[in-house]
């Protein structure tokens, strides 16, 4: 054996390049996968029965209000064709809606997903970087300039597409119509509302003068820096309802929350009785074949009513059992031999 | 005259052939020799390797001399193994060796499932039976031919009957055939059979054998580093060549069939995600992702876990693999990566994307965190799908991944990590506040997954995804085990027993269990000695004349035709001339039948210090006698091989790679002489996914013994 020359292309005699790594050799043997179906099977259900009551006892009321359709319950009909048109949507609670109860609005067939839309916003502009109110992002593109070449902030058709109806709540009480008080702070997510959206910084101690030089959105009736008359420090891109609009839904049918429920008389929920729900009735939706809708909801520790997901895991939960005692039968009828030798 | 002196020259097998070569056939491997020895050395070879055995039905020699003759050998031998086979009462028989005969399927398309071809018309029978029991001891044959009836079996309108009448015997030996006989030889096999062919050498004329075959490997010996050069694989020894195919080449052939599944399986579950939310988004090409996702995807959370898979799989360990040779099977037979595998692959990459889609879908559209916003917003959306995406295809390496390493678990760990690490600095206020418009996901890593009804949806997915899968895996390895399963389980089972902790030793351990194999295969009764060394003329004339060079077919056809007789008949002449040698098998076993025996006396009385004068002195002297051979041409390797038979295994092999190299006829000729089988050509069909795969011809034949242990 000539040994000298041979060591010259040999590999390290190591675990690693010998292929020989200690290593766990999992095997799909039945006492793991029989009682994990098991264990899983019976999770499952557990949680599946949890969340199927929690959403149970979680309370919805969900009205059309489009108007496309004759209702007894509205008026909104009257408002398709007119401008700034005030509809009534009433409704009858029998018995107390929890508190607190969220106020949603909602839209279908209405695709915020699309990717042009989408992408038809300027995130510089939003951030509160003046430099772009002079020359907004090219993706914003047909809402970049209006007719006479001065900029749109913000720009783009999340923001020209902002839902505007509004909606002010009463319950009739003896024939008195007392407003049910929204709160509007905090609908938005606190990312959005503390680090993604910055309103430029004031120019003499006005948020309007920040905005010289530019022009609303084509479709708003008023500037950005004037969306609530009522609250000046919600106004900007820091307001709300805004926010609310520019985090897009990822489904044609959405809802977005609109206000809470949480003060005075109605802090522990809606009383049973009679309701009037006044809409503001400008946004067109009959163009595209859309809808609109008002939700109210309650909320339980895992969010809204959720059916979909409490049968889901009360289904999959069954099907293990299932299929762990159809395995069980295959085992013991057709199990190799462990030990043949 | 007086006797000054002796010499002998020593041409033996290298260590561990027989057992390699038994090994190979086990695995259902077909081997054929390609020697330029001459016929008595390569029979004699032949027996030494166990190639041939005295078991074997019948042994059809074909060295006819005319196109004629050799037809007629051919026809002569089908129509043995065609009467054998019925006579024995054993119909299935046929179609055994038809089924041998079909080496694979799969490289050229495979529509024609691996039966011999169409334009097959003599042997109508050899076709279309049931496939049965290839090893089936009684119907074994041999066929030797050499180089000059080779000449005519490789011409256009013979090759096909040889082919099929060589692919029907259990051992192939051709002889004195030249080097580029033997890269014809290949060709044929690989133009006939969808077979994957391997052919291993030493020397320099193996070189154009090796560049034909689709794996070439060289032995790197004494006969220099031509072969070496030219292979895709070299080593010194033959007998790694069974580490090669059934360890090395087994795993290779597992591992890239599982990666390539899974790499369709995690590309389909992460893209087709997108064709179903196009039917929500208006068909606009939206990304249901974050597009910082779709850019890592592939290459930082999912690649490590399957390279991982790739480069560390066993299912069985390597000592079981040399045990039990048919775990080789599958490869043969295309099972882990066929049609049928991909499109399994993809329609569970599918069910997945499905599963992805609609189970977020369905839960997130109308679900609202607990403090009211909603979640059906399209980067909380993004979020979970992304995420519930990556810990599926993780959960599914890791189901896949049998042999779990460190680095496995590092890799898979370190990608989910990754993962989430990554997510949360796509999504942190910092990148945001420089890249705005890049980074807009700002804080929906945060707000996804602080919600519980977003674990919850991820879990519903994953068990959704993973449990059918491991349901089915289950149900297989219960209810239709493969052999690897059986072999995997009973390893652990074993280890388990052993002794709780230790991995088992993975030494290598090819010799000793080749032994083993051997122990049972073994059944020599009678005692051949490997040796030849009778004068006879090589194969240069045969190159001269001009037959197998590469003219187009049709063109060496008539040429083959035209001239055949007059270089023949020379040929002819010599041998009469040479009459006492042509007689090689009776001549042969006779005297060595005598000479066996001294010589097993003989290296036993040496002792295990290997002298090599000794037996050399025992061989020459004996044989001078009965033949009449210049003393210096004798090949010895009938010593090593008496000891090997007596069971005596590790002393006396100490001698190196066995190819001295003979002044003998055939240098003058211009072809080496070589030691051992030094090309042995191999059907084999395993190495490598092939993706155009096709349907199995069949169960495979099974194999009446499995493990030599038990």
């Amino acid at each position: 054996m000539k040994k000298g020359g041979e060591t010259l292309n040999r590999p390290d005699n190591t675990a690693f390049t010998q292929q020989r790594l200690p290593a766990w050799q999992p095997m799909l043997s039945a006492g793991i996968v029989i009682p994990g179906f098991v264990v899983i099977g019976l999770a499952f259900i557990g949680v599946g029965v949890a969340l199927f009551v929690t959403s149970q006892n979680i309370q919805t009321l969900e009205r059309d209000y489009t108007g496309v359709d004759q209702s007894s319950e509205h008026n909104c009909f009257q408002c398709l064709d007119v401008k700034n048109c005030i509809c009534a949507l009433n409704f009858t609670l029998s018995k107390q809606f929890e508190g607190p109860v969220f106020f949603y609005y909602g839209l279908s067939n209405f695709f915020q997903n699309h990717r042009k839309y989408g992408v038809s916003r300027d995130d510089h502009q939003l951030f509160g970087d003046t430099f772009y109110f002079t020359s907004p992002d090219d993706t914003c593109s047909p809402y970049k300039y209006d007719s006479r070449n001065r900029p749109i902030v913000p720009c783009g058709s999340v923001a020209n597409s902002m839902f505007n109806d509004t909606f002010s709540l009463y319950q009739l009480v003896g024939g008195q119509k007392k407003q049910v008080p929204f709160d509007g702070k905090g609908i938005a997510w606190w990312t959005d509302y503390n680090l993604k959206y910055k309103n430029p910084s004031k120019v003499n101690g006005s948020l309007a003068n920040a905005f010289i030089g530019t022009v609303q959105p084509l479709n708003w009736p008023r500037p950005v820096y004037e969306l609530d008359t009522s609250d000046p420090s919600n106004n900007g891109f820091l307001n709300q309802d805004f926010l609310v609009w520019m985090r897009r839904a990822a489904l044609p049918d959405f809802r977005k929350l609109y206000r809470r429920i949480t003060e005075g008389d109605y802090a522990d929920g809606l009383p049973s009785g009679n309701y009037s729900l006044e809409i503001n009735y400008n946004y067109p939706v009959r163009d595209f074949g859309g809808r609109k809708k008002v939700f109210f909801s309650n909320v339980s520790w895992m969010g809204g009513k959720n059916q979909f997901l409490g049968i889901a895991y009360l289904v999959i939960g069954s099907l293990c059992i299932i299929m762990s005692l159809v395995m069980l039968i295959a085992y013991a009828k057709y199990r190799f031999d462990d030990e043949d030798s | 005259m007086m006797l000054l002196g002796a010499t002998a020259i020593e041409d033996k097998l290298q260590e561990g052939v027989p057992e390699t070569i038994a090994i190979l056939s086990l695995a259902n491997i077909k081997i054929w020799v390609l020697t330029g020895d001459k016929q008595e050395t390569a029979v004699n070879i032949g027996y030494s390797c166990k190639m041939l055995t005295d078991n074997m039905t019948e042994i059809f020699i074909i060295n006819g001399h005319t196109v004629q003759s050799v037809r007629e050998e051919l026809r002569r031998a089908r129509e043995r193994m065609v009467a054998h086979c019925r006579e024995g009462g054993k119909g299935d028989e046929a179609a055994g060796w038809a089924q041998a005969c079909s080496l694979g399927n799969g490289v050229r398309g495979g529509d024609q499932a691996g039966w011999p071809l169409p334009q097959e018309k003599e042997k109508p029978e050899s076709g279309g039976r049931v496939p049965s029991l290839l090893e089936s001891v009684s119907g074994e044959f041999a066929l030797v031919i050499s180089g000059h009836s080779l000449a005519h079996a490789l011409e256009g309108d013979m090759e096909y009957e040889f082919v099929e009448t060589a692919c029907a015997c259990r051992a192939v030996i051709c002889c004195r055939v030249t080097p580029l006989q033997k890269a014809l030889v290949v060709e044929l096999i690989k133009r006939h059979k969808k077979a994957v062919t391997l052919a291993i050498g030493d020397g320099a004329n193996d070189v154009s054998m090796i560049k034909t075959a689709h794996i070439g490997v060289g032995i790197s010996g004494q006969e220099g580093i031509q072969a070496v050069l030219a292979s895709d694989y070299s080593f010194s020894q033959f007998r790694f060549l069974q580490r090669l195919l059934l360890v090395h080449g087994r795993w290779s052939y597992l591992r890239m069939c599982r990666f390539l599944c899974y790499f369709f399986y995690k590309n389909f579950a992460f893209t087709m995600v997108h064709f179903w939310f196009g039917f929500f988004c208006g068909f606009s090409a939206q990304t249901v992702y974050d597009q910082y996702f779709i850019t890592l995807y592939n290459i930082v959370y999912t690649s490590l876990p399957v390279l991982a898979m790739g480069i560390f799989d066993q299912d069985v360990p390597e000592q079981r693999s040399l045990e039990y040779p048919k775990l080789y099977e599958p490869g043969q037979l295309n099972l882990l990566f066929n049609k049928r595998e991909f499109f399994i692959c993809i329609a569970q990459g599918i069910y997945t994307s499905v599963v992805l889609f609609f189970v977020p879908y369905g839960t997130l559209a109308h679900a609202t965190q607990s403090t009211g916003v909603p979640l059906a917003d399209y980067q909380t959306f993004a979020v979970t799908t992304a995420t519930a995406l990556v810990i599926v295809v993780s959960v599914q390496i890791a189901l896949d991944t049998g042999y779990w390493t460190a680095i496995n678990h590092f890799f898979v760990w370190g990608s989910l990590g990754s993962y989430f690490t990554i997510l949360f600095i796509m999504h942190s206020s910092f990148l945001f506040s420089i890249f705005p418009k890049q980074f807009h996901f700002l804080g929906s890593a945060q707000n996804t997954l602080e919600q519980p009804v977003v674990w919850l949806t991820i879990a519903l997915a994953t068990v959704i995804c993973i449990a059918p899968v491991l349901a089915f895996r289950f149900l297989k390895l219960d209810l239709k085990p493969q052999l690897s399963d059986t072999v995997r389980y009973t390893q652990l089972v074993h280890q388990k027993k052993r002794k709780p902790g230790i991995s088992g030793g993975m030494g290598i351990s090819g010799v000793g269990l080749g032994a083993r194999a051997l122990g049972r295969l073994g059944r020599s009764a009678s005692r051949r000695s490997g040796y030849a060394f009778a004068h006879q003329e090589g194969f240069g004339e045969l190159i001269t004349s001009g037959k197998n060079m590469r003219l187009s077919s049709l063109a060496l056809a008539t040429f083959a035709s035209r001239h055949s007789s007059s270089w023949i008949d020379t040929l002819r002449k010599k041998k009469h001339a040479n009459s006492a040698n042509a007689s090689i098998n009776s001549a042969n076993a006779s005297a060595n039948s005598a000479n066996a025996s001294a010589n097993s006396v003989s290296a036993n009385a040496n002792g295990q210090p290997h002298t090599p004068p000794a037996p050399a002195l025992s061989n020459s002297s004996s044989l001078s006698g009965s033949q009449d051979t210049p003393p210096e041409e004798v090949g010895l390797s009938n010593a090593q091989e008496a000891v090997a038979r007596d069971g005596v295994h590790s002393g006396a092999t100490s001698h190196s790679n066995g190819c001295t190299l003979v002044t003998s006829p055939e240098a003058e000729t211009g072809g080496c002489s070589l030691g051992a089988v030094q090309e042995a050509l191999f059907g084999w069909r395993g190495v490598g996914a092939r993706v155009s795969g096709a349907s199995s011809p069949g169960p495979p034949p099974i194999m009446e013994e499995s493990s030599p242990t038990e």
